[in-house]
């Protein structure tokens, strides 16, 4: 808008406009505003009667009116109006940025500082930040598994809790039925849950888009409700136990329960818990770096460029003979394998699982990681599954409001940045050795 | 099995059928027209579910005794509540997100889901709230024990559902705005470019389903009595299934797939077990879906290049 | 290139926070205790009991001299009655609050796992309203209960069903749920050792959250039963009651604690439909001689003492009595005086077996009448 060239005289005319809509706007937002919350929050129900509470609604949508008129105002200043188009340039970035090798090597420091970073964390944070982080690191596994099946091969999968599900109870049941060990349990249960995948996935790739959500969907309930109802063989809703990890046979409890010796007797030291954490942790976090680097790789190997181009445009590639069951089964398996790993170590630090934790929100929170990180950037997933789980223990401040909170958040964040937090990145494909 | 066991079980069926036929109608036409998943539509049904109730209260400590009016009065002041629940949701959530990646919507949408539901525990407290039995008449077929009955209730929740699916897909079919709904539906490009408001035309998209989860709410507040800020997802994703089922985007389809649910929700759980009927309700959702991948009245999808 | 400097931002932010609130907590001149159960989610009626039994508690052994010349400082922790939350609440009690000892949880699902944490650490637990017999029976030497255990509430039911109703054809649901499954397991196990068992005609579970039980009732009608036993919550058994008593089925009902809440007249639809119906609960705390003091004293303040309200109380009471008694903050400790010693409560003198189970069983059986209020069955 050409409002810097203009006359102080058009310039208050102007600014009587833009004054005028700003108040019809917020009254028509205060009207609104009361509608909706009017009854809902004014009027509480009782028994049978209700409570009038209705200086509550009228006060947020006077602070919503109020909120309105400030932003009319505020957009329509020329720093508004730059602030805006920043805005929304940022929001319509193209999808993907291509990177040059010589640039690409630039991030082999980072990366060294971060994972240093990361091996030197559980020694300075407390336990409570410690189990914070471990739930952080799962979600970065689920994360980096989902990326894997939603980001790169373009599958919705909104039952990706029943292949975490079965990582975990693969090592809560195995321990109960087969005496199987954290260490032997961890590889069972990611080639279980893989099976699972395979299982799923035979007959349902044939379907498109959201009958393949919804179908993914139903199959994450069958899983919970199976486990759920299953009592005789998974205990249903009383749950597992699960078996805590041990280092070469030294276990990290207070008293050896499974036939080993504690680990703090062993080495003279006094019973901490931390250490069960901090064992869990420092595993959990070379898991992860592995996983990043064998994402990374999958991506540039040929299963991997099979996978983004099935997601871009189907038809080409099977025009182009590209087995496109056993490429979509490809993801889907190797997506199920770290969502099965992700569970065993979920089942071993909580210590107890039940089918309460594999709930559908559940896995609306693992895609929404994978949405958020900007289908298929890796450093995006990670970010977001950091963010997505620290963020609920920061607004444990907020009390009753936590979870209201973080729904209002999931939707401001995906106004601010619909492609994600991050862009996934490509390196350009370097001709070598070749003529020009 | 008696036949006035099966009857019983079949009237069970159709009630809840009819449910979740009334509420997969907002999940279609809204998948139908921006081809999004609108996970908070079950909870702008829980939202119904209050609202019924906090104007049969309001209502009632006014002295209003007279119950055709109160009924009445509260599924208006419901239905126009709701739809602007729906409208706003759309244009707060959603709008922003025409163009996104379509995935961006779908998160948008489940957060919008957790701030209905927590927002409405935060104003309304966790307990679980009811309604009294306000109509108890009911219809009994048979003599002795060996009987069939059906409530009041029961039967409007059956004929309303049948009605509002009629009169809207006389509405898409055979009115003006119906055309632009289906013209937005096919491409929505192309119907801009023809002079329809195509971002009206998804409000009143909104609008309409809103309502009819209205419709929903008010009539099972009405016969179940009870509900909590969680019904809406604990019934939105049967709904959703059964609009899947019966072909997403087809408005037929989401009444035939609510009935089927519905029916072999009740009669599983009749002669079965009640344990795994909800595994055998998603069971049969995967069977279907594998041999018609669109649901059973959905139309086949033409792969264009 | 905004992404290192975001992923550092984050990372100095949990860190940052991580040391500062490690820090923090070191005051001397408090004893601060935990309080965990369901403050929000679709049983915060249960976890606000808790809270507000508890409050009184450490209000009037504050205004008495605290504990060990200190004061008593309460610490809130929701579990929502999630497993999940569960431990992470646990674990921020202990690590971050620094709690001497923890009054929770509500859910027998979320009391076990939270256990093993507080056990970890060897901090004394007392739950007032978790009546699972998992909870005491993993040889945990720190878990202890306030209320009575739900082989124990079972069979008190199942006796009734036999002996009183002389039921032929007995219904038996349940929610699924570890304390629902649980005490419809307990009353069978009775009913097999009264040879009994016979009598069940339908053993199914029904899901939480929903609202239509139409096909169950109705399978139930095919049965024929005479009597519906319910293990679940009232947010259930209200609209289960409202459904059989809509098909006219003119069964008795039996149901446990967990349904014995003034809500469910609201829930049911009236209290026509829950007249008649029986539930067995922990002794009715506001009729005990012992408490009719803080009973006054809480409905002065406007907050009426139903369900383990009392038993909150009285749970901080027996851990201030231990801490008194063994005159240390060492759960073990702790733990080794309550199980020697009788403490007087609200609720009258208790003690502990070994395994943290009360001595006496404290359950009773209560009957709605037509009003919509429940009074105690006398024996």
């Amino acid at each position: 808008m050409p409002s810097t060239a203009a006359s102080p005289a058009a310039n208050t005319v102007r600014w009587n406009r833009v004054f005028r809509q700003a108040v019809l706007e917020a009254a028509a937002a205060f009207a609104l505003a009361l509608l909706l919350l009017g009854p809902i929050v004014g009027l509480v129900l009782d028994g049978y009667q209700v409570k009038n509470e209705l200086q509550r609604p009228l006060l947020i949508a006077a602070i919503i009116a109020i909120g309105r008129f400030l932003v009319t105002l505020a957009v329509h200043t020329p720093t508004g109006q730059v602030a805006l188009d920043r805005f929304n340039a940022r929001r319509r970035q193209p999808g993907v940025l291509v990177v040059s090798v010589s640039e690409s090597g630039r991030q082999r420091w980072w990366l060294l500082a971060i994972i240093a970073l990361g091996l030197t964390l559980p020694f300075l944070a407390s336990k409570y930040w410690l189990t914070v982080l471990i739930q952080a690191m799962i979600y970065v596994l689920l994360g980096l598994g989902l990326n894997i099946v939603v980001g790169l091969a373009g599958l919705l999968d909104l039952g990706y809790v029943a292949f975490y599900a079965v990582g975990a109870y693969g090592l809560a049941l195995g321990a109960q039925y087969l005496d199987l060990g954290f260490w032997s349990a961890l590889p069972l249960a990611a080639l279980l849950a893989a099976l699972f995948g395979g299982l799923l996935g035979f007959p349902v790739l044939r379907m498109h888009g959201d009958y393949l959500a919804i179908v993914t969907l139903g199959f994450g309930e069958i899983i919970r409700l199976v486990l759920n109802n299953w009592l005789e063989f998974t205990g249903g809703p009383n749950g597992v136990a699960a078996p805590a990890p041990q280092l070469f046979g030294l276990e990290f409890t207070r008293a050896a329960r499974d036939g080993g010796i504690p680990f703090h007797e062993y080495f003279q030291i006094s019973y901490d818990p931390l250490h069960r954490f901090v064992f869990i942790y420092l595993v959990l976090f070379l898991i992860v770096c592995l996983m990043v680097v064998v994402v990374t790789r999958l991506r540039d190997m040929p299963v991997g460029r099979a996978w983004e181009a099935l997601r871009e445009d189907e038809i080409a590639c099977r025009a182009l003979g590209i087995n496109h069951v056993l490429v979509k089964l490809s993801a889907f398996m190797m997506g199920a394998t770290v969502g099965g790993i992700a569970g065993v170590f979920f089942a071993t630090y909580q210590g107890f699982i039940n089918p309460m934790s594999f709930n559908f929100f559940e896995s609306a929170l693992i895609v929404a990681i994978v949405v958020l990180g900007g289908l298929g950037s890796t450093t995006g997933v990670i970010v977001a599954a950091v963010v997505l789980t620290i963020l609920p223990e920061l607004l444990r401040a907020f009390a009753d409001y936590r979870v209201f909170t973080f729904g209002v958040l999931m939707v401001l964040m995906m106004i601010w940045r619909p492609r994600g937090l991050m862009r996934p990145r490509r390196r350009a494909f370097e001709v070598k050795g070749l003529c020009p | 099995m008696d036949w006035h066991i099966l009857a019983q079980q079949l009237v069970n069926g159709l009630t809840l059928g009819s449910i979740y036929g009334l509420i997969a109608i907002g999940y279609t036409m809204v998948y139908g027209i921006v081809g999004m998943i609108n996970f908070a539509h079950g909870d702008v049904y829980m939202v119904s579910a209050y609202l019924t109730a906090i104007c049969l209260a309001v209502l009632f400590s006014f002295g209003i005794d007279s119950l055709p009016f109160a009924l009445l009065a509260t599924l208006a002041t419901t239905m126009l509540i709701t739809a602007a629940y729906g409208w706003t949701i759309e244009r707060v959530a959603y709008r922003p997100l025409r163009g996104a990646p379509r995935l961006a919507p779908l998160i948008s949408a489940i957060g919008m889901s957790l701030v209905l539901q927590n927002g409405v525990q935060l104003s309304q407290g966790a307990k679980t709230q009811g309604v009294p039995s306000l109509i108890p008449a009911t219809l009994r077929f048979g003599e002795g024990d060996d009987f069939v009955q059906i409530t009041l209730v029961q039967l409007l929740i059956v004929v309303v559902s049948l009605t509002s699916m009629a009169a809207l897909t006389w509405l898409i079919q055979r009115t003006s705005l119906g055309r632009q709904c289906r013209a937005t539906q096919q491409d929505r490009r192309m119907a801009a470019i023809l002079g329809i408001n195509t971002d009206r035309i998804i409000s009143t998209v909104f609008v309409i389903g809103a309502a009819m989860a209205a419709i929903a709410g008010v009539l099972v507040t009405l016969n179940y009595g009870s509900f909590d800020f969680y019904i809406g997802f604990v019934t939105g994703i049967k709904a959703f299934t059964a609009a899947v089922l019966g072909g997403i985007g087809s408005l037929p389809g989401a009444m035939l797939g609510g009935l089927i649910l519905g029916l072999s929700e009740a009669l599983f759980s009749g002669m079965v077990n009640t344990d795994y009927k909800d595994v055998f309700a998603f069971s049969l959702l995967v069977l279907v879906l594998i041999f018609r991948p669109t649901g059973l009245l959905g139309k086949p999808e033409v792969e264009k290049v | 290139m905004n992404q290192p400097s975001f992923s550092r931002c984050l990372l100095a932010m949990a860190l940052a926070s991580g040391l500062s609130l490690s820090s923090l907590a070191n005051a001397q001149d408090t004893i601060k205790i935990g309080v965990a159960g369901p403050m929000t989610g679709g049983y915060a009626t249960f976890g606000e009991q808790f809270w507000r039994g508890a409050s009184q508690a450490a209000e009037d052994i504050n205004a008495a001299g605290g504990v060990d010349g200190k004061q008593i400082e309460l610490v809130k922790g929701d579990d929502a009655c999630e497993p999940k939350q569960a431990v992470a609440v646990a674990n921020r009690l202990l690590d971050q609050d620094k709690v001497a000892a923890v009054v929770g949880h509500f859910c027998s699902s979320s009391t076990i796992p939270a256990s093993e944490v507080y056990a970890d650490a060897g901090v004394l637990m007392i739950t007032p309203g978790s009546t699972n017999p998992q909870v005491t029976e993993r040889g945990l030497p720190t878990v202890f209960r306030m209320c009575g255990r739900d082989d124990q509430q079972g069979p008190l039911a199942a006796d009734f069903i036999v002996n009183e109703l002389k039921a032929k054809k007995i219904a038996v649901v349940h929610d699924k749920d570890t304390y629902g499954q649980g005490i419809a397991d307990a009353m069978r196990a009775r009913l097999k050792e009264l040879n009994a068992d016979d009598r069940v005609v339908l053993y199914e579970g029904l899901t939480r959250g929903e609202k239509d039980f139409n096909a169950l009732v109705t399978k139930i009608k095919a049965a024929d039963a005479d009597t519906v036993y319910f293990g679940g919550l009232y947010n259930e058994a209200g609209p289960l009651l409202r459904q059989l008593r809509e098909q006219g089925l003119k069964v008795n009902f039996l149901s446990g604690d967990g349904s014995l809440d003034p809500a469910i007249v609201t829930t049911a639809g009236g209290p026509q439909f829950v007249e008649g119906a029986y539930m067995t609960s922990v002794r009715e705390a506001r009729n005990i001689a012992s408490s009719q003091d803080v009973v006054k004293k809480m409905k002065e303040a406007g907050f009426d003492p139903a369900g383990f309200t009392l038993y909150a109380y009285a749970a901080l009471e027996a851990i201030a009595a231990s801490m008194n008694g063994a005159k240390t903050g060492d759960g073990m400790k702790l733990a080794e005086w309550l199980k020697a010693h009788t403490v007087p409560t609200v609720l009258g003198p208790k003690t502990w077996d070994a395994k943290g189970d009360l001595n006496e069983t404290s359950f009773s059986l209560f009957v709605w009448g037509p009003d919509g209020n429940y009074t105690e069955m006398q024996k």
